[in-house]
């Protein structure tokens, strides 16, 4: 057996060695085919790596040789990619090429072969291809393990917008096994019956920990993921720039583009790379690179800037001269020199940038805050600039900076410097005012001047000289030195005539003098004073030129009118100035300004020429005045505000306006109908004289109510909405009722007055307790002219026996259907005999009631009373209560018994009783005047009251019959 | 209520005595051991501080790892955390553990998720996450050397670290970056099962080594003062 195999061994030894040779020399052409075809894998990143070489070639011979490359997925049949890789052969060499396949080489089993031609111009018979090599199988997937379920590609990193291919691959058969991508179910292609296939395109990014994805069987605890790690796009840097500010060192800078967003960063290097060099240098810092100039002088650069991540390379390009690229360095040794009170020098030096370069240096001179001077210097090393119109004591700042003045590429930076001017003597002379008083024979003069402007100053102004020099003594000088900054003095001087200079001063000299002359004469004549009207921009003043010399005009006005430090202002104005604006931001609106217009004559003395007054704006009045009512009459009356100051106003009181509200419907002539703010109706009358305090309402109606509201108006308006005053006129006749009732009044008071002091007299006069008759003349009135045969019967003569008790009942009336007779009562004082049958002696009172009615006839007669009735006559005396009205009864009855007489009032006396039955009418029973003496009260009774029985209503005919 | 100078010499007098006997209260005897009980007690607060601590962490952390993770039932096989010191463990087993023997667990446990811990505070990304990670290592931290001092307290050793066995997070590639999440995720479950564990653990000895009454007591009594 040993033997045998030994034997066929040596056999096919024998036959390959012959073989060789017969392909050596009998086949010709030679073909040249690739051998030792090696194939290896890179899963990370998906890659087929193929190595071979081309055994056939002669030594040092080279050819183009092209190499077709075939490679199939799951079977050899199904070529997924077919390319041709021309190449330069030589013998022995080892050939590589690569291939990325888009499925994870895990997911499928891959097989590549190839084949070769020559393609070289030099052997054009040997253009044929070779026969394939052999497949070459690589399959990852049995060697992976035994896991049961595998997900790939592992880990992968793609830029955003990538396609990406991902499977699994189940060695179970059984098992249902769902893929999520962030947790999304993906439906995927079946490759074979273990590998499911899924494609995923234009991946988003999701978050910097990546997108998850992961599939897991639907029995048992399988579960696999793959973390896809999905990149922001690497962007291509920005801005590449290079300059030098040495000539030794470049520094390139560029603006890298934005992160790709990945936990782990992706590692990002910039190249710089120089092709005329051929220099490359890996750039430290991913946004500047320093770049070391060659010391041979090379001027041109091309640069190519590279950008590369794990995904991408990136490159930008930038060619330039060294020369144009020069940034120099800031300029050093900066000094501001020599500086006077209008000029400085400024010197520096420069870093040198070659040998034959000149520098150009721009000086800019700065004051206050602002470039006032600008200049332009060419500068070799050392610099030097004059700085001239300067002004005296200020602050400047001077600075300077240079770029390369033949190929400008940057400015340096600034250096700056600051000084300040000296000082000069002051430019012009300080403006100065005065204002003259007269004080107890004194003239007190008060000198004002405007501190000088920094301009006109030249320095710090130290003090303010003032001379006095008398004009009638003009040897007298008197120098008075006000330190700064004060702006005024007071000066007390006599009557003489003075001339005031002024001069401000300072560390170097003095100013040019203000001259002012204050007279003898304070010249303060009146001048009737004028209205100007303000506006936003000021007050524009105007006033008449003056004849003569007039060396120019001031105009004079307070900023704080009203206030004792007025803040006196003023304005210097040429001689041939005749008008001007006057502005200031103290003016307020509603506060009144008045202003002065003064010329100045050549003696330099300001002599007063206008006045103005008037407000920058006017206001609506700000209060109404006290208005005073008088002459209240039924049909008008008068108002009048006198204390009202018109002139306190913040405004020109134009008038006043009067409101009156009434009730009747029309307003009254003057008047018109106007609306009130809130919204009643009244009348209104417009007093256009600002100077009238008075006005009369007229034409009112008599006893009417009014109400009237008076306030004054400016140009704006009028002023605030007050209280109305009520007032009511008078009756029309209350005044007559007046005049004549209170007289009256008075008059009856007065004769009540007398009367009541008079009373006694009056009482015996007029109605006396017991008339008299000698003193009645009533009685000698009938006495003398009707019945002259009557006589009056002294009482004396009359012895009385009883008084009769009248009850007298007064309002009661007694019925016409009453007949029953009452009788008087009598109280017998006289003892007499119980038989009262006879006439016996009686003396009876009785006192007549006047009775007009009754009066007509006269009666007098008396019913002597019954012994029976008696008893009961002096029972009812007993009781003081029944006393009136047994009164009453008795005296109605007496009345009864009064007959209806003659006209007039009849006074009888009792007594005489039988002279009065010479009547016609005496009573059917007639007294016994013999025996009874009655005295009866009188009274006058009224008619109406009087209502007796019927023997009153009887009329004279009846009681005839 | 009247208060007479007599009043206030009694009661200054009584504050004194009070003040002369403090010392002899054992509550407030510095000087005297109090027992495991205050650290016992201290320890399981820490675990529930940092139980609740955990939740909001652990929310924050699983969002950032992106679903499945921070989904709420997902619950995937402990396939690479199999180093993590296991929480779960059996009843009866837990309940025959000794004092010596829970402590000793629970400290290694807590060493070991620590540094697996700090490994995750270095990969986080956000500021934030870092901050929310370096505040709980902090904690944990303190956890760790409260359980020391019970342990202390009780006489019982620390347990002496391996030389070389210093747990460390593995590195991404060999591993797979998401096996790496995974882990990351039973990190922080693991150590929600231990803080829970150790919350039962530390009520376990709090009750075992508490105080007889009497000593309780006045241990009230040494608050109320």
């Amino acid at each position: 057996m040993a033997l045998f195999s030994a034997f066929q061994t040596t056999f096919l030894l024998a036959l390959l060695s012959l073989k060789t040779y017969q392909s050596e020399v009998l086949s010709e052409p030679l073909s040249l085919a690739p051998e030792s075809l090696e194939v290896s894998i890179d899963s990370a990143r998906q890659c087929l790596h193929l190595k071979w070489s081309v055994h056939n070639l002669a030594y040092h011979q080279e050819l183009k040789m092209v190499f077709q490359i075939e490679i199939s997925r799951i079977k050899t049949s199904n070529v997924i990619w077919v390319e041709n890789y021309s190449t330069t052969v030589k013998r022995n060499q080892v050939l590589r090429w690569s291939w990325e396949s888009k499925l994870p080489l895990e997911c499928a089993k891959h097989s590549v072969r190839m084949r070769g031609a020559v393609d070289d111009a030099q052997v054009p018979e040997l253009r044929f291809w070779s026969n394939w090599t052999s497949w070459e199988e690589v399959d990852v997937q049995s060697s992976l393990g035994h896991d049961p379920l595998f997900v790939f590609p592992k880990d992968k990193l793609v830029e955003e917008g990538s396609n990406v291919t991902i499977c699994y691959v189940s060695r179970s058969h059984q098992n249902n096994i769902s893929c999520y991508l962030e947790g999304v179910r993906m439906h995927g292609e079946q490759l074979d019956p273990n590998v499911c296939v899924f494609h995923l395109k234009n991946v988003p990014f999701i978050r910097e920990t990546g997108t998850n994805i992961y599939c897991k069987a639907d029995q048992g605890d399988v579960i696999k993921g793959i973390v896809l790690f999905v990149s922001k796009v690497f962007e291509e840097p920005k801005d590449f720039s290079c300059e030098t500010r040495d000539l030794k060192t470049l520094n390139c800078t560029w603006a890298p583009g934005s992160d790709a967003g990945l936990l782990t960063q992706l590692s990002q290097s910039y190249t710089l790379f120089e092709s005329f060099s051929g220099k490359k240098t890996l750039c430290k810092y991913k946004s500047w690179c320093n770049w070391q100039v060659s010391p041979d002088s090379q001027e041109m650069y091309n640069f190519t800037l590279t950008a590369e991540n794990y995904l991408r390379k990136r490159s930008v390009h930038l060619l330039f001269n060294l020369t144009h690229r020069v940034h120099p360095m800031a300029p050093f040794n900066v000094f501001v020199k020599n500086v006077s009170a209008t000029n400085a020098t400024m010197t520096w030096k420069v870093h040198s940038i070659g040998n034959y370069s000149t520098l150009l240096c721009q000086i800019e001179l700065y004051g206050e805050g602002k470039v006032i001077q600008k200049q332009n210097v060419s500068v070799k090393v050392n610099g030097k600039h004059l700085m001239k119109k300067l002004e005296p004591s200020t602050e400047y700042a001077a600075q300077v900076r240079c770029a390369n003045a033949n190929h400008f590429w940057k400015w340096s930076e600034w250096t700056r410097r600051n000084f300040t001017t000296a000082e000069a003597a002051p430019s012009e002379a300080p403006d100065v005012w005065r204002n003259v008083k007269s004080v107890q024979g004194h003239c007190v003069v008060t000198l004002f001047w405007k501190p000088l402007s920094k301009l006109q100053a030249n320095g710090k102004i130290l003090f303010y000289n003032v001379v006095l020099e008398n004009l009638d003594r003009p040897s007298t000088l008197k120098l008075l030195s006000i330190p700064a900054p004060a702006n005024g003095t007071e000066l007390t001087l006599d009557r003489c005539s003075y001339q005031i200079h002024v001069t401000a001063n300072n560390s170097v000299g003095t100013s040019p003098a203000s001259v002012i002359a204050v007279s003898g004469d304070p010249g303060n004549k009146e001048v009737e004073e004028e209205r100007v009207k303000g506006t936003e921009d000021g007050f524009c003043l105007s006033w008449k030129p003056q004849p003569g010399d007039v060396t120019g005009y001031v105009v004079e006005w307070c900023e704080r009118p009203g206030d004792p430090l007025c803040d006196l202002q003023w304005k210097n104005l040429g001689p041939n100035t005749t008008s001007t604006v006057v502005s200031s931001d103290a003016f307020r609106p509603g506060v009144r300004y008045n202003f002065r217009i003064y010329g100045i004559s050549t003696e330099r003395i300001p002599y007063l020429l206008e006045k103005k007054t008037g407000y920058s704006q006017e206001l609506v009045p700000s209060d109404n005045p006290q208005v005073l009512m008088s002459n209240l009459t039924s049909y008008s009356f008068t108002l009048s505000w006198k204390d009202y100051a018109a002139e306190s106003q913040p405004g020109f009181v134009q008038g006043y306006s009067l409101y009156l509200k009434s009730k009747a419907a029309r307003c009254l002539p003057g008047s018109e109908k106007a609306v009130l703010s809130d919204d009643s109706i009244c009348c209104k009358y417009k007093i256009d004289n600002p100077k009238q305090k008075t006005f009369v309402v007229e034409n009112l109606q008599p006893a009417s109510f009014y109400e009237f509201f008076l306030t004054p108006y400016t140009s704006v308006g009028e002023g605030p909405q007050g209280a109305f005053t009520k007032v009511t006129t008078p009756d029309e006749y209350s005044h007559i009722l007046i005049r004549i009732i209170l007289p009256m009044i008075f008059s009856i008071l007065l004769i009540m007055i007398l009367c009541y002091l008079k009373s006694q007299w009056m009482k015996e006069k007029c109605y006396p307790d017991i008339p008299d008759p000698y003193k009645s003349s009533v009685l000698s009135l009938i006495k003398s002219k009707e019945n002259p045969r009557l006589t009056i019967m002294n009482v004396k003569d009359c012895i009385p026996d009883a008084i009769e008790v009248i009850n007298k009942q007064e309002g009661t009336r007694k019925s016409l259907t009453e007949t029953e007779p009452t009788k008087p009562t009598y109280l017998y004082l006289l003892p007499t005999e119980k038989s009262h049958s006879g006439p016996g002696p009686c003396i009876c009172f009785e006192n007549f009631t006047y009775n007009q009615a009754a009066s007509d006839s006269v009666s007098c007669g008396h019913v002597p009373v019954t012994p029976k009735a008696q008893p009961s006559q002096l029972g009812l005396l007993t009781s003081s209560e029944n006393v009136p009205k047994a009164l009453g009864k008795n005296y109605v009855n007496s009345l009864g018994e009064i007959p209806a007489g003659e006209t007039n009032l009849n006074y009888v006396s009792q007594l005489a009783s039988p002279m009065c039955g010479d009547k016609s009418s005496l009573p059917t029973n007639p007294p016994e005047p013999a025996l009874c003496s009655e005295y009866k009260t009188q009274m006058a009774i009224p008619m109406g009251l009087a209502s007796p029985p019927s023997i009153t209503l009887l009329d004279e005919g009846e009681h005839d019959h | 209520m009247d208060l007479r100078a007599g009043d206030s010499w009694g009661m200054l007098a009584c504050l004194c005595a009070v003040l002369w006997h403090l010392p002899a209260v054992p509550a407030l005897n510095r000087t005297g051991d109090p027992g495991p009980g205050p650290s016992i007690q201290k320890t399981y607060d820490l675990t529930r501080y940092l139980e609740h601590q955990l939740r909001s962490l652990a929310g924050t952390y699983l969002n950032y790892l992106g679903p499945p993770f921070n989904e709420p039932d997902f619950n995937p096989p402990r396939l690479g955390a199999e180093t993590l010191p296991r929480a779960t463990v059996n009843l009866d087993v837990w309940r025959s553990l000794n004092d010596k023997l829970r402590l000793t667990q629970n400290y290694e446990a807590y060493s070991h998720l620590l540094c697996y811990l700090r490994g995750l505070d270095r990969q986080a990304a956000t500021a934030e996450l870092r901050r929310s990670l370096a505040h709980f290592c902090t904690s944990l931290q303190g956890l760790l050397g409260s359980i020391a001092g019970v342990m202390a307290a009780l006489g019982y050793p620390l347990p002496q670290p391996l030389p070389g066995a210093e747990p460390t997070r593995a590195p991404g590639p060999a591993h797979g970056d998401f096996l790496q999440k995974m882990d990351d995720f039973w990190l922080l479950k693991e150590l929600q099962t231990w803080l829970w564990r150790s919350a039962k653990d530390f009520n376990r000895l709090k009750k075992k080594t508490q105080p007889p009454p009497a000593a309780v007591t006045l241990h009230l009594e040494a608050h109320g003062f």
